[in-house]
This record gives structure tokens, C-alpha cells and sequence, in this order.
């Protein structure tokens, strides 16, 4: 049964010809790019290549840099406990966890946590989180494509409207589900923003942090000089290489993938059966995220039968005791019995309409039958 | 100088003429235990002794031997030839610091120059003069230096006693069948029987889709902790989603938990029939829940047409139960949230007491016998060890 991978939120499966090339490199241009013979400094020529071209991908060079890290985590980690470190960080109830814990672990560490309201779609209520801002601000995070809902905040109006009311205040914002998907380029207002290679054809393992040169950041980890001096550790050049190439891929068809994607997801929103399955995400979400509920059905026992039929799958719940219902969504206001029925569809560029079409059949047929056996 | 582990064991010298059979049940389990690390087990008289073994993995050898069953106690010490300087030489290695000590000599070669006596005093004098935070106590010592002096011209030397597991060797006292749910209990339950002598197979019950693999993996993970005290246990898996389906669908809810228990108990006497075990052990625990009362029990045993039950658990309080899941390390794994098949269709208000014959008349609307089959068919079979 070839399958089909509807959870492209999650991580996206990596170009073939990007894999190949990464295991040309892994094999031929192994060298540790700090080393000083010529082998090396070829591969930190490439590494330093790729840095550019991803680089140019959303933003000046001449006004931003970018620092590889090991994940997308990673980078959030580091721009928040490089830019929070006094007074107090400003949120929302929308962000992805490697925000939502690090937050939790600033206000154990004597920051102050606040966290802004979310609109019935996971989008950031702008005037609350602008009421939660004042002098002694030290961050502000938004979260650009919500992970769960495919909600767009637009960060660099929010970026602007935060520095208007006060300037020192530095702006960050997670921007791993829109990297490569949505067109975006980073504003002089916006400090701090986090992107990851797996989640547009990369492979996992690297992620990057571009920030505005003259904004304070610091190392999570210390050592051996690399990357200007904010991340110790030998670097993952052939990884960093495949990232490039993945977002050189990404942003030659941005425009065209995002249409065909909105296409995609139409079709769902057509096709899944009304009377089971109601849309979370708003019209004008990223088009490669759709969150439904089947409200009243377990949304975990619906993707176990996906799965036995064909279909990958993302979920916002778990049949877990703790932490069972996803925070954001019942942040969006939704109940517990709607949080319990979350689907997460997400597309990548290369969903095919069959493959959609084929989907929501089964989606359909196993969520008819799962509604029949609970009855 | 070489580092031995003394191996002490419990029971076995009760049984009599069966005697050489237990220590050699007791030899294997050891054996098993230590496979994968190079070794050789020896038993000059009423103890094991561990040698040969590189003595940088003692400590794991210690941690993996005490929980074998029939364990009583193990000591790390020395063996050395019978000579005085080599005995003290290894008498400094084992001896504490401070604190109040006695010496203990063992002259099984009465050609050694020393009595026994002569030994304790000469050794306990040097030790003290050498170790001024020393005292000695004869009575109530925190500490023991034992030196036996062995008929091949070599001595052990040793001090601390560490705690085995106890009980009698698996393997020795047949074979039963657990229910291992993924929670707190079952697998003290286990514990327990294994403790006495009793090989264990597992046996588990999934509600795939509605229960998830994770939960599955946590079962296996427990069946794995069990393992190492029990020289291995395989665990049999079996699906009874169709099973709970079909109660949801033909019977009243609050007996969901009920009537699954019994096809549980017909599943288990089963399976135990095919693969050789004597009896079923549960980690069930009186009123502990709505299933557990006096008549769950009675209606759920009473399916159960030849094996003996086993519940060891049964007069225990949940936190006595905790404090063991502790001990022997399965509570971590159990506390991890998934949900077992018990909590698939759960009702809002379970039956307490149920009737027997009002579940007799309840489930008389299923086709039992094809439930049945159906489950056992999908077993699959997870070997441990």
C-alpha cells in the first residue's frame, strides 16, 4: 500500500536529489571546516556559501546574519534566552513549545511571562499582546505560521507596532512553519527569527537563527569558536549544505507552490464530510496547513485507522492522561470535546491532487465507521 | 590479588533430596544473568563464588546477580593464597575506615599456622593501630572483616553483605501466566510469584485503534524489567478491540469492564493451557476499583474453569504496592500516561457489585465463542531473554 503523508507540518520528507548530493559531501567532504588544510577550507567555503543563499532567501545581508544551529528548538531556545533577560517577555498562547517551555523556564529563572490572547483561529489578538508591552520589555515572540492551525500573525506590522510603543524592546519570531512556504521578508523592526531545513525538504539536524547585526545574542552552548562565536561544536556541513539546496528549491517556486497548495487544501475543505469534520484554520491561513475537528470522535483512534488505511496524519491530541487536549487550540477558545477531534492535514509541494483526492475518501469513509462503532 | 564475588543464597538448603536440583535451577539463572560478560561461576561449599571476570564490571555483575531469585546475600571481596601478608594486604582493601568492626576468621584448613581466634586478634590489632578512627565491637559491629581460609591453600577476604533479592530460583516452582496491564500493579504481582520460584509468561491485552503502540511499548518495557529478575519472560499480546465493540454494542455500558475482564480470564486459561503454565496471577487488589470488589472477582473467575488464580495483591494498600513498584523499578514505566484497554469505552458509572447471573444473562447477547477465537488468532508473541 503506497502511502499517503499528510503530516508535512511535522517534517517533510527530504529531496532525493538533495539526499544524494549530502551523501556525496558526508562521504567526500568530510572535513572539519575549522581545520586549516585545504580540504577544509573548501568545506567551509561551501558551508559559507550556503549561508549566503539562505540568507538572501528572506532578508539584506547587509543588515541580517545567520547562525546555523541544530534544530529549530534550538534556535528559539537561544533567542529567547539571549533576548529575555530582565523585566519582562511578552508571548502568545499560540506558540509552538519550544517557545511555550522556555517561557516556563525564563519565569523560573525571575522573568516575567505574559501571554497574549489568541483570536478562535490561533492568531494573536494584536491589541492585547500590545496592551501586555511596556518599559520594562525586554522580548517580544510571536509565532509566524501557527504550527496547529496554519493561523499567519503578521509579525512585521506587530514587529513595528511593539517597537513604536518602545523601542528597546527586541522582537522575535518562530518562523519554522512559514520559512520557504509563505513570501516574507524580514524587516528592520524584526530582531530575531527561527527557521528549520527539514520542515521544506531538509534534512534534520540544522536549523538557523538570522538575526539583526547589532542585536544582543549569546551562546546556549560554549566552544570552540564556531559560528562566530554563538555555538560551539564542529558544524554539520553536509546538512547545512542540503538546507541550501532545499531552500533554493523552496523560494524558486514559492508563489506557485503556495497556489497550488491553496488548491490542495480547497479540496478538502470541499470534500471532508460536513456533518463530521468542521475547519479550524482560517481562510486565509498558510495554505499547507489545515486543522479540522471531529468533534465528538477521538481524533487519535481516527488516525490509527488513517494509518491501517493509507493515510499519515498529524493530531492536536493524545490518549494520554496528561496534557490530552492541545493547549493552543483550547486557547483558541474551542471546548474539550472539539479539542479532542483535531486532525492536522498538512501538505508540502509535493502532495499530488490524487493523493488528496484519495485522502479525503478515506478520511471520510473511516470516520463514518468510527462514528458508527461509538454509537 | 583477584577481585571474586560471594554468592549466598536463600532456601535451598530446606529442601532436602531436591537440593542439587534447586542449586542448579539457581546455577542457570545465574549464568543467564550474566550472559554477554565473561566470567566463571564455582560452589566450593554452600556459596557461589564468581571469578575470572574483569573487574572493572564487579558492580554490574553485583547489580545483576542480586536480583537474581534465591539470592540472600553477595560480597565483594578478595582471594588471595592463605599467607599472612597477602591476607592483610587484601584485609586493607575491604576494611572500612571508621566506625566499629569485628574480625571473623573461617579455618576450614586447620594446617594454617593461626587459630581462628589468634587470626581475629592479630588482624583487629593492626587494623586498629593502622586506622585510628577504628573501634571494635564484637558484639553489634557496624562492620564485618571476614577472612576464611579455604582447604586449597587460598583465602577469601570480605566485608560488606549486600542484599539479594530473596526468594527461591525461577523455575522451580512451575509456571503461571500474567496479566500485565501497563499499570502499577501487575507487575508486582509478577514480582511476587516470580520471587517464588515461579517462571512467568505475560500476557496483554490492546485495543488497537483505540489504544496506541506507545502504550504497547510500555507493556514490552515492563516484561523487560521483569525479565531480568525472572532470567528472561516472553509476552503474548492480544487484540480485543472486536471484543470490546461488540459489548459497547450489545450490552449495557455500565458492564463494559466487567464482561471484557471474563473474556480476558477465558484469553488467559487459554493461552496458559498452550503454552504450559499452572495458573493465572492478576495484580488485582480488593476494592482498589469498581472491577476489583469481592464480586467482580467472583464473576470474573468464575470463566476460569481449571487453572488456580493468583492474586497476590489482594490484601495489599495501593501505596504498599507503590513502594514496591519502586523497589524492583517498574513505576516509572508504569506511571507513563497511555491509556490501556481498560479505559476504551469506559463508562461513566461502572458496575460495582455486579450480579453474576445478570452478567451471565448480559452477555449472553454476544457470540462468545467466535469473540474468542477471533482474539486469540491475532496473538503475536514478544520474546524477552
Amino acid at each position: 500500500m503506497a502511502m499517503i503523508y499528510l503530516d508535512n507540518a511535522a517534517t517533510t520528507p527530504p529531496n532525493a536529489a538533495a539526499v544524494e548530493e549530502a551523501l556525496r559531501l558526508l562521504g567526500e567532504e568530510f572535513h572539519n571546516p575549522s581545520a586549516l588544510y585545504r580540504a577544509s577550507f573548501a568545506a567551509h567555503k561551501r558551508m559559507e556559501e550556503a549561508r549566503r543563499a539562505i540568507l538572501s532567501c528572506i532578508a539584506d545581508p547587509a543588515k541580517f546574519a545567520l547562525e546555523f544551529t541544530s534544530c529549530g528548538s534550538e534556535s528559539d531556545n537561544q533567542a529567547l534566552f539571549s533576548g529575555a533577560r530582565r523585566g519582562n517577555f511578552v508571548t502568545t498562547q499560540g506558540e509552538h513549545a519550544a517557545v511555550q517551555r522556555t517561557a516556563e523556564e525564563l519565569s523560573r529563572r525571575g522573568v516575567e511571562v505574559r501571554f497574549a490572547k489568541l483570536d478562535r483561529f490561533g492568531r494573536v489578538d494584536a491589541e492585547d499582546l500590545l496592551r501586555l508591552v511596556d518599559e520594562r520589555t525586554s522580548l517580544v515572540s510571536v509565532i509566524h505560521v501557527n504550527n496547529e492551525t496554519g493561523a499567519v500573525n503578521d509579525v512585521a506590522s506587530l514587529a513595528t507596532a511593539v517597537k513604536r510603543k518602545f523601542p528597546r524592546a527586541l522582537f522575535h519570531s518562530d518562523g519554522v512553519q512559514a520559512f520557504g512556504k509563505i513570501a516574507f521578508r524580514l524587516t528592520n523592526d524584526i530582531d530575531f527569527y527561527t527557521v528549520s531545513a527539514h520542515k521544506i525538504g531538509g534534512v534534520r539536524g540544522v536549523g538557523g537563527l538570522f538575526y539583526r547585526k547589532g542585536a544582543p545574542l549569546h551562546p546556549l552552548i560554549f566552544g570552540g569558536g564556531q559560528e562566530s562565536g554563538l555555538r560551539g561544536g564542529t558544524e554539520n556541513t553536509f546538512a547545512i549544505a542540503q538546507f541550501a539546496a532545499a531552500a533554493g528549491r523552496k523560494f524558486a517556486s514559492l508563489a506557485a507552490d503556495a497556489e497550488r497548495a491553496a488548491r490542495l487544501r480547497g479540496l478538502f475543505l470541499e470534500g471532508l464530510d460536513a456533518d463530521i469534520f468542521s475547519a479550524l484554520s482560517p481562510q486565509d491561513g498558510s495554505p499547507y496547513i489545515l486543522s479540522v475537528s471531529a468533534r465528538g470522535l477521538r481524533a487519535e483512534v481516527l488516525l490509527h485507522m488513517l494509518d491501517d488505511n493509507g493515510v499519515m496524519v498529524g493530531t492536536g491530541s493524545a490518549c494520554s492522561s496528561k496534557n490530552r487536549y492541545s493547549r493552543v487550540i483550547l486557547a483558541c477558545g474551542l471546548d474539550e470535546r472539539t479539542a479532542d477531534g483535531v486532525l492536522r492535514l498538512s501538505l508540502s509541494s509535493e502532495t499530488t491532487e490524487e493523493e488528496c483526492r484519495c485522502a479525503i475518501e478515506i478520511i471520510n469513509r473511516c470516520a463514518r465507521e468510527l462514528r458508527e462503532r461509538m454509537r | 590479588m583477584e577481585k571474586v564475588i560471594i554468592v549466598r543464597y536463600c532456601e535451598i538448603h530446606l529442601k532436602g533430596k531436591n537440593r542439587g536440583y534447586f542449586e542448579r535451577v539457581f546455577m542457570n539463572n545465574m549464568e543467564k544473568a550474566l550472559s554477554g560478560i565473561r566470567h566463571e561461576i564455582h560452589r566450593p561449599s554452600g556459596r557461589y563464588l564468581v571469578e575470572k571476570f574483569d573487574e572493572a564490571r564487579a558492580e554490574e555483575i553485583v547489580e545483576r546477580l542480586r536480583r537474581v531469585f534465591g539470592t540472600h546475600t553477595l560480597s565483594v571481596g578478595y582471594k588471595v593464597p592463605a599467607a599472612m601478608g597477602a591476607i592483610w594486604e587484601a584485609v586493607l582493601r575491604v576494611a572500612p575506615q571508621a566506625g566499629t568492626f569485628k574480625v571473623q576468621s573461617n579455618r576450614a584448613d586447620k594446617h594454617f599456622p593461626l587459630h581462628s581466634m589468634e587470626l581475629n586478634a592479630q588482624i583487629g590489632g593492626r587494623l586498629l593501630s593502622e586506622r585510628p578512627a577504628l573501634r571494635v565491637d564484637v558484639h553489634a559491629p557496624q562492620s564485618t572483616v571476614n577472612i576464611d581460609i579455604r582447604e586449597d591453600g587460598e583465602a577469601l577476604v570480605f566485608c560488606d553483605l549486600i542484599k539479594g533479592a530473596g526468594g527461591m530460583p525461577v523455575g522451580t516452582s512451575g509456571k503461571g501466566i500474567l496479566l500485565l496491564s501497563g499499570g502499577i500493579d501487575s507487575p508486582v504481582a509478577g514480582h511476587m510469584i516470580a520471587k517464588r520460584g515461579m517462571k512467568l509468561v505475560g500476557l496483554h491485552f490492546h485495543s488497537y485503534p483505540y489504544t496506541n503502540m506507545q502504550a504497547r511499548e510500555k507493556v514490552e518495557d515492563l516484561a523487560r524489567i521483569l525479565a531480568r529478575y525472572t532470567g528472561g519472560m516472553d509476552l503474548y499480546v492480544v487484540r480485543v478491540t472486536h471484543i470490546q465493540e461488540a459489548i459497547h454494542k450489545h450490552c449495557p455500558e455500565e458492564m463494559m469492564v466487567t464482561l471484557l475482564r471474563r473474556f480476558m480470564m477465558r484469553i488467559a486459561e487459554r493461552q496458559a493451557e498452550s503454552c504450559g503454565a499452572q495458573c493465572i496471577i492478576t495484580g488485582e487488589s480488593l476494592g482498589q476499583v469498581a472491577s476489583q470488589t469481592i464480586e467482580g472477582m467472583t464473576s470474573s473467575n468464575a470463566v476460569v474453569r481449571r487453572l488456580p488464580v493468583l492474586r497476590p495483591l489482594v490484601g495489599f494498600d495501593k501505596t504498599e504496592i507503590v513502594a514496591r513498584a519502586r523497589e524492583i523499578g517498574t513505576f516509572e514505566t508504569s506511571i507513563l500516561p497511555y491509556e490501556d484497554c481498560c479505559t476504551v469505552f469506559l463508562p461513566k458509572h461502572p458496575l460495582i457489585r455486579p450480579d453474576l447471573v445478570k452478567v451471565e444473562r448480559a452477555e449472553a447477547a454476544l457470540d462468545v465463542d467466535a469473540l474468542l477465537e477471533e482474539a486469540i488468532a491475532s496473538t503475536e508473541l514478544v520474546t524477552n531473554g
